[in-house]
């Protein structure tokens, strides 16, 4: 099945360090368009490209060392001053660069990488003796220079003859002049030697999935890279908590024995207490090994925002901030789609034409922010675009033409609800889907993808100034703050980021709407949920308290008997038998089990009958805090 | 034949690469071996502890493997440590270069433990003799 029996362990690391040189080569060839003649940053490529070559030799993976050679060779003109950088130039090194990226995509999923396109070696090739820019041929002296040993013969050049003659060690008899060495080698590379093409065939632009090749995101990565002073942490921090347990066992026997003085439980309270303390020490600490600089996911961004400006004719910049914020690996990949489509759709859709940007007075070069920050604990994302920003009236207009709202409920909506349409399935302003964004993607799986991660997604536009996505995410996904909630005496939880606020229900305030309990919060018309009712229990008695709470879609409130408090739940996943509605269970401190409810799920149901009674559009509550 | 347990650097600047040449070696008996990320690393081990053999990649940040085959041949206490040089690059003037420089073997990656077994023996034979 895989192609690297055996190899799997050197598979991985090398696509690992690979994959962050060539990130990092991505972004020093963002730089270099600012700086063509930048020396460092063309040593730093090209040591880059030869080194994923040297790894890649050990792989066996041939087809990408020749891509990641003929780069090479490219740059090691251009560093040397032989080339210059032309913008054709810097396409074919773009196309090459993805293209190297995709090998690592085949590799990661345990297959050769097939042949680069035959057009974009010819082209390298031509590029790296000079034909590109219709030069006069170098002379042929550097063309000899060029020449390349074949790759299958390790070791080929006849070394010891080769230093014996330089270094003047050999018996008089067998002196080899270096020359004679070399050439031996050099007919069959015959690299520079070709008699020069006459054109080089026009740099084909990168399509997007174009080609059988299979790409990378379909495997995900399986190993993490760990600070080893985290690791030590985790490692003290067990060792003491077997001490502490140490501890408990011998005064476990000291009370079952019979004792009970005041020092014993003294004891026992600290014991206790410690081990408290260490196992939720314990827990941050293994949380933290899954964590890592969101930078890794941003630097790939550059090279993506660069691509698409160029390909619509604008001059766009994105700036980075916030590299070093720590997220959870998993939230880091799944977060990429998103980020992808939305840094997109600012480049697309956000930023304006130059000559537009100059009408207004605007700089021509337009600025994207990607940022991350963490608050308290949240992590929260930005992606800002300093372009023409959102038109609130044509956006409602356009919700109610496309069936997605009714004209009443536009009229309800303020500019703040306004842009958040653009976040439902179906909602597209651009009338031609322009090849960019239009990739079948719309901006409600943005926010699918978001909700999944536990997250919040909230829009924000000043017409002529720009808009501001930002996205709020949890800390982690192993562990979730919950809501204890009672039916009776039988607990539930409740995911707490999606509660605002708790409030008693008063039955005289309930309004009967159309056959559907609604209560009126601060002017606020919400309707009133039983829990019981959505579990599909028979309600005996009349919920006494209401919760607050607010998903992306919409807010209402959940009618409970009563409070438990709030825990840290330790989230275990129902993997084969999950009732519809449930997210997964938690253990209470006094043993109990308790279900944590999936409220999307639940309130889908709900709502669907609910919204019946409205003629069957579905109505997104739109009010975002 | 060589000390097994002759202590040995490698030196690359990518780590996959180090674990490629460490098991190689190790292939061959060789277990005493320490690594360094680039030429300043590798010249400051050099200076602080013994090592008996370099084995070391040629382009790398901050120092490259050329200059850190120089500095070895320029410092009297080095002077004779046999290095090593391994690399991709296959180009006449590199090998040439190597040569001048000093280097006591070149290699060209990709290459199996039988390849590297054959230049070191060639480097420890030549080192016996003199």
């Amino acid at each position: 099945m895989s192609d690297f029996a055996g190899m799997e362990d050197l598979l991985q690391d090398f696509l690992q360090e690979a994959n962050d040189l060539l990130s990092d080569v991505d972004n020093k060839l963002v730089d270099l368009e600012k700086s063509p003649d930048d020396r460092g940053l063309l040593n730093d490529i090209f040591r880059g490209f030869h080194t994923i070559k040297g790894g890649a030799g050990f792989l066996n993976a041939t087809e990408l060392v020749t891509v990641c050679h003929r780069t090479e060779t490219l740059f090691d003109k251009l560093r040397n001053g032989e080339l210059s950088l032309s913008p054709e130039l810097m396409d074919m090194i773009m196309a090459a660069t993805k293209t190297v990226r995709d090998m690592f995509g085949e590799l990661s999923s345990g297959v050769q990488p097939s042949p680069a396109e035959a057009d974009l070696l010819e082209n390298l090739k031509a590029a790296a003796e000079g034909n590109l820019e219709a030069l006069a041929p170098p002379p042929v002296a550097a063309q000899a220079a060029q020449a390349v040993l074949p790759a299958d013969k390790p070791g080929d050049p006849n070394w010891e003859a080769l230093h014996a003659s330089v270094s003047g060690e050999a018996k008089s008899g067998e002196v080899i002049p270096a020359a004679t060495v070399i050439h031996s080698a050099e007919n069959e590379s015959g690299g520079g030697q070709e008699p020069p093409k006459s054109a080089p065939k026009p740099v084909v632009a990168p399509k997007s999935g174009g080609g059988g090749r299979r790409v990378e995101s379909a495997t995900r990565e399986n190993t993490i890279r760990v600070d080893t002073a985290r690791l030590d942490q985790v490692l003290n921090l067990s060792g003491e908590i077997g001490l502490t347990k140490n501890r408990l066992t011998s005064l476990r026997a000291d009370i079952l024995g019979g004792k009970n003085d005041s020092e014993t439980l003294h004891a026992l309270d600290q014991a206790v207490s410690q081990l408290d303390l260490l196992v939720s020490d314990l827990q941050n600490s293994v949380m933290k090994t899954r964590m890592q600089p969101i930078g890794r996911l941003f630097q790939k961004y550059p090279r993506i925002a660069r691509d698409l400006a160029r390909q619509l004719g604008k001059d766009v910049e994105l700036v980075l901030a916030g590299e070093e914020t720590e997220v959870d690996k998993n939230m880091i990949e799944d977060l990429s789609d998103p980020l992808i489509h939305l840094i997109r759709n600012a480049v697309d859709h956000g930023v304006e034409s130059p000559d537009e940007r100059a009408a207004n007075g605007k700089p021509a070069k337009s600025l994207v922010r990607l940022e991350a920050r963490q608050e308290g604990d949240h992590i929260v994302l930005i992606v800002a675009d300093d372009g023409h920003g959102m038109n609130a009236e044509r956006i409602r207009a356009k919700a109610v033409e496309k069936g997605l709202i009714t004209e009443e409920e536009a009229n309800t909506l303020d500019d703040r609800q306004s842009f958040n349409l653009i976040l439902l399935p179906g909602f597209s302003t651009k009338t031609e889907i322009s090849d960019v964004s239009g990739r079948g993607v719309g901006m409600d799986v943005v926010k699918t993808n978001i909700q999944k991660l536990n997250g919040s997604i909230d829009i924000r536009s000043e017409p002529g100034k720009g808009s501001v996505f930002l996205i709020s995410l949890p800390l982690t996904l192993a562990i979730l703050p919950v809501l204890l909630v009672l039916l009776g005496d039988q607990p539930f939880a409740l995911p707490l980021s999606l509660v605002r606020e708790i409030l008693p229900i008063e039955r005289d305030k309930v309004q009967e709407v159309g056959g559907k309990s609604t209560l009126v919060v601060r002017g606020e018309i919400l309707p009133v949920i039983s829990l019981v009712r959505l579990l599909g229990w028979t309600q005996e008695r009349y919920p006494e308290y209401g919760v607050l709470m607010q998903t992306a879609e919409r807010s209402f409130i959940l009618g409970v008997d009563s409070f438990a408090g709030r825990d840290d739940a330790v989230i275990k996943s129902l993997e084969d038998f999950r009732p519809r509605g449930v997210a997964g269970v938690t253990t209470l401190s006094n043993g109990q089990i308790v279900l944590i409810l999936d409220m999307k799920e639940l309130l889908s149901d709900a709502f669907q009958q609910l919204d019946i009674g409205r003629g069957g559009s579905r109505v997104p509550s739109l009010d975002v805090a | 034949m060589a000390d097994p347990k002759m202590r040995i650097l490698v030196v690359d600047d990518f780590s996959t690469m180090r674990r490629i040449v460490r098991n190689l070696l190790k292939e061959l008996g060789f277990t005493n071996v320490d690594e360094a990320e680039d030429g300043a690393i590798a010249l400051q081990k050099l200076q602080a502890e013994t090592f008996e053999f370099v084995v070391t990649d040629w382009n790398m940040p901050n120092m490259d493997g050329l200059t850190l085959l120089q500095t070895i041949r320029a410092t009297p206490a080095l002077q004779h440590l046999p290095v090593l040089m391994v690399t991709a690059e296959a180009k006449k003037e590199n090998i040439i270069a190597a040569a001048q420089a000093g280097a006591s073997g070149y290699i060209v990656k990709p290459f199996t433990s039988a390849t590297l077994s054959e230049k070191l023996n060639k480097i420890f034979e030549k080192m016996a003799a003199k």
